[in-house]
């Protein structure tokens, strides 16, 4: 399952995504780490960029076809 | 020994942490301050100004906001120069780490890794927007005792710099920073580096892997180290999460960006235009109340057809600068502009950039020389010259006299649509077409020269800050500064040329003889260095329905846009023998062929102008930017071509389409 799966509304937990490196390295330069918890908050019409939060504070949006690449699974625990 | 008179520091921190707001706070200096990442590209450097004597004289550099101390893009490369003082230059005395609050956890990642590579006796953490005073005492010496330097919470938009300078006062600033660590980097990163050995200061590691597990080892750390201390309350964030519903919303989103831009472009249009009114009618006075002073010949002529004539007819255009100015100045603080990359960005897909150009764009509705700066955050250099080769495409705020004054005085100012105004409508297609020419260049280009894959485009959205009016004003300033020195100094040196040059050589008295005075004035005019000029280049402008005084001002608008209008201004003053001085639009309209009569700006003709100059690189700075930032004569000889072609091809045909 990756990122561009997941609904409007849904949490996921991000899993292991450092087998693309260029990926990896900017999300993680965010401090977007393996483990966190991010909620999707909306997708962009004409497959547009998907935004997220993560955390309580901080958003990001990244296009669909960097979210093709990022690995996650179902939320274990709830925010 | 030797005294120590001066310290440098460093400002280093997260893009949009707040370094140029902190810097103007202690400079008292104008650095452009926005709610957007990747506003700072370059280097700033200036002295804290204080009101104690006898300390040593402190001085700061803002640098662009980095993530990660593994440079990606240009800018980034430039922070990190000056961290590892890689070329040898006065190095700093302390690393001042500016933290965002708001994004406490990933920002303290990088102070750790700063603090890993120069150790922690040179640096001093600055935690910026705690709006609510959030981290108390008791708090803030934990933080002091687990990271082993002083930490100083604030808020830099309402902080008092005295209490800044205290603290930075209160800091050992004796020993110069060193690298106590070699810092590894991919080999990727060397591109965004001074050339030369630094063999001393850096690791080029071969293993990615590596460095990816060191960054994230510094953001696990970040938290272990954050612990239990509490987050920022999170209302700014719902509130933040209820504003991106709306505007971030499927369909929405694209309607809200255009309302936003149609917006400003009809404020500039209708709120700026009685204050422009107001600013006509005051140079008109002033030009008739000099002139009665002053005996007719060559000086009255001077002052009033040169310089009243030619800089008047540009400094209306103030009210207007400034309005854009202040009008952006209040979307950008807000957060918004972050969005509208978002919006766009799928657009800018199609077109072979990446999500980000969006935003040098955007500058580019100022300026296209900080705009050009700006494509400098754009990791990918084929989509970053793709970007800086369409940029001047974009319509500046230099174009806005030209555009003003043609659609002002020539399309009428009915209501279409029951809505819209004709004159803003207009206005829009102006910056739709210089937009929409942009993209279609910049997919050229990726399709052919600078082929090859989109760079990644993952984007952090700032939270919305309701913006200040005081900054905006600011700004607007500024820039309403810039454009009077620019009017006092080039466009007044200029116009006393452009006068000159009309004015010498004197017609033979011979031809004037028995002529109307109006007559006179067209003869002198013919005769002079500027008519021989302008009859010389009249066969290549008349297809585009110009005749040869338009041509003279399209050609000195080479020098910088405004000049035309200008340079209208002065050659129209001179052609007129009335008393009274009349407002540039009238004269406009009043002027005819010499052989039939009939009026020179019809609306084909002003579109035929007004096409040219949207495609048209009619700017010496821009040119000078391009060839520093490419290093070489080659793209900005490039781009001046293909958008000559452009402006010519695009006024042939607007003109053989309306007339």
């Amino acid at each position: 399952m990756t990122l561009n799966d997941i609904k409007v509304g849904d949490t996921v937990c991000l899993d292991d995504f450092s087998h693309n490196q260029s990926v990896y390295f900017k999300l993680i330069s965010l401090g977007l780490l393996p483990g966190d918890q991010v909620i999707v908050m909306g997708r962009a019409p004409f497959g547009g960029p998907i935004s997220i939060k993560h955390g309580s504070e901080t958003f990001f949006a990244l296009r669909r076809s960097e979210a093709l690449k990022v690995q996650v699974k179902t939320s274990t625990k709830a925010l | 020994m030797l005294q120590q008179t001066a310290a440098t520091l460093l400002l280093i921190g997260f893009p949009n942490a707040g370094k140029s707001t902190f810097f103007n706070l202690l400079t008292g200096g104008n650095r452009k301050v926005s709610n957007y990442s990747g506003v700072t590209v370059d280097m700033g450097r200036a002295d804290i100004k204080s009101d104690s004597d006898g300390g040593i004289k402190l001085k700061l550099v803002d640098l662009p906001g980095i993530y990660n101390l593994v440079p990606a893009s240009l800018d980034e490369g430039v922070t990190v120069k000056a961290l590892l003082n890689l070329e040898g230059k006065d190095g700093a005395q302390k690393v001042l780490m500016l933290l965002d609050w708001q994004r406490i956890e990933a920002s303290m990642s990088l102070a750790l890794a700063v603090k890993d590579i120069v150790g922690s006796d040179n640096i001093a953490i600055v935690i910026n927007k705690d709006d609510s005073a959030e981290i108390d005492p008791a708090r803030r010496s934990e933080l002091e005792k687990k990271l082993g330097c002083r930490v100083l919470p604030l808020s830099a938009l309402n902080a008092s710099p005295k209490t800044v300078e205290a603290f930075i006062r209160g800091l050992d600033l004796s020993s110069q920073v060193e690298p106590v660590k070699k810092l590894q980097i991919t080999k990727e990163a060397l591109e965004f580096l001074p050339a030369g050995d630094h063999s001393a200061r850096l690791a080029v590691i071969d293993d990615t892997k590596s460095i990816t597990d060191l960054i994230n080892w510094y953001h696990q750390k970040a938290r272990d180290v954050l612990g239990s201390l509490s987050r920022p309350n999170d209302e700014k964030s719902r509130l933040t999460q209820k504003i991106d519903r709306i505007v971030l919303n499927p369909w929405l989103g694209g309607i809200i960006f255009a309302a936003i831009f149609y917006f400003i472009f009809d404020a500039i249009y209708s709120w700026a235009g009685p204050a422009m009114d107001l600013a006509e009618g005051v140079v008109v006075g002033m030009g008739d109340f000099v002139g009665n002073y002053l005996p007719e010949g060559h000086f009255k002529s001077l002052i009033v057809d040169g310089i009243f004539g030619g800089v008047g007819g540009v400094v209306v255009f103030l009210p207007q600068i400034m309005a854009l100015f202040f009008l952006l100045s209040l979307l950008e603080q807000s957060g918004y502009v972050a969005r509208a990359a978002v919006v766009t960005d799928r657009i800018m897909g199609v077109f072979g950039l990446n999500g980000k150009a969006f935003l040098p764009y955007m500058s580019g509705f100022a300026c296209a020389i900080p705009g050009i700066m700006a494509t400098r955050t754009i990791p990918n250099p084929r989509e970053r010259y793709a970007t800086l080769m369409t940029l001047p495409l974009i319509t500046c705020s230099a174009r806005l006299p030209v555009y003003i004054l043609l659609i002002g005085t020539f399309v009428p100012a009915t209501t279409v649509l029951g809505i819209f105004n004709a004159q803003t409508l207009s206005f829009f297609f102006l910056y739709f077409l210089g937009s929409i020419a942009a993209l279609v260049i910049a997919k050229i280009l990726r399709l052919s020269y600078f082929k090859g894959e989109t760079g990644n485009f993952i984007i952090d959205l700032p939270l919305y800050q309701r913006p200040s009016v005081k900054t905006a004003f600011i700004q607007s300033w500024k820039k309403g500064k810039t454009f009077l020195t620019k009017a006092g100094t080039i466009i007044l040196g200029l116009s006393i040329l452009i006068w000159l040059l009309s004015t010498f050589p004197s017609a033979n008295p011979e031809l004037l003889e028995g002529k109307t005075p109006e007559q006179q004035a067209g003869i002198s005019l013919e005769q002079s260095m500027l008519g021989t000029m302008g009859r010389t280049i009249e066969p290549v402008i008349k297809p585009i329905g110009m005749d040869w005084k338009i041509g003279v001002g399209m050609l000195v608008a080479f020098g910088a846009r405004e000049l035309f209008v200008s340079a209208m201004g002065t050659i129209y003053s001179l052609g007129d023998v009335d008393e009274e001085s009349t407002p540039l639009r009238d004269k406009l309209m009043a002027e005819t062929w010499s052989d039939t009569g009939a009026p020179v700006f019809t609306l084909a003709t002003a579109w035929a102008i007004l096409i040219f100059f949207v495609f048209s690189l009619q700017c010496t700075s821009t040119l000078a930017i391009l060839r520093r930032e490419t290093g070489g004569w080659k793209i900005p000889m490039i781009m001046f071509t293909y958008m000559g072609l452009l402006a010519y091809g695009g006024a042939y045909i607007a003109y053989n389409l309306l007339s």
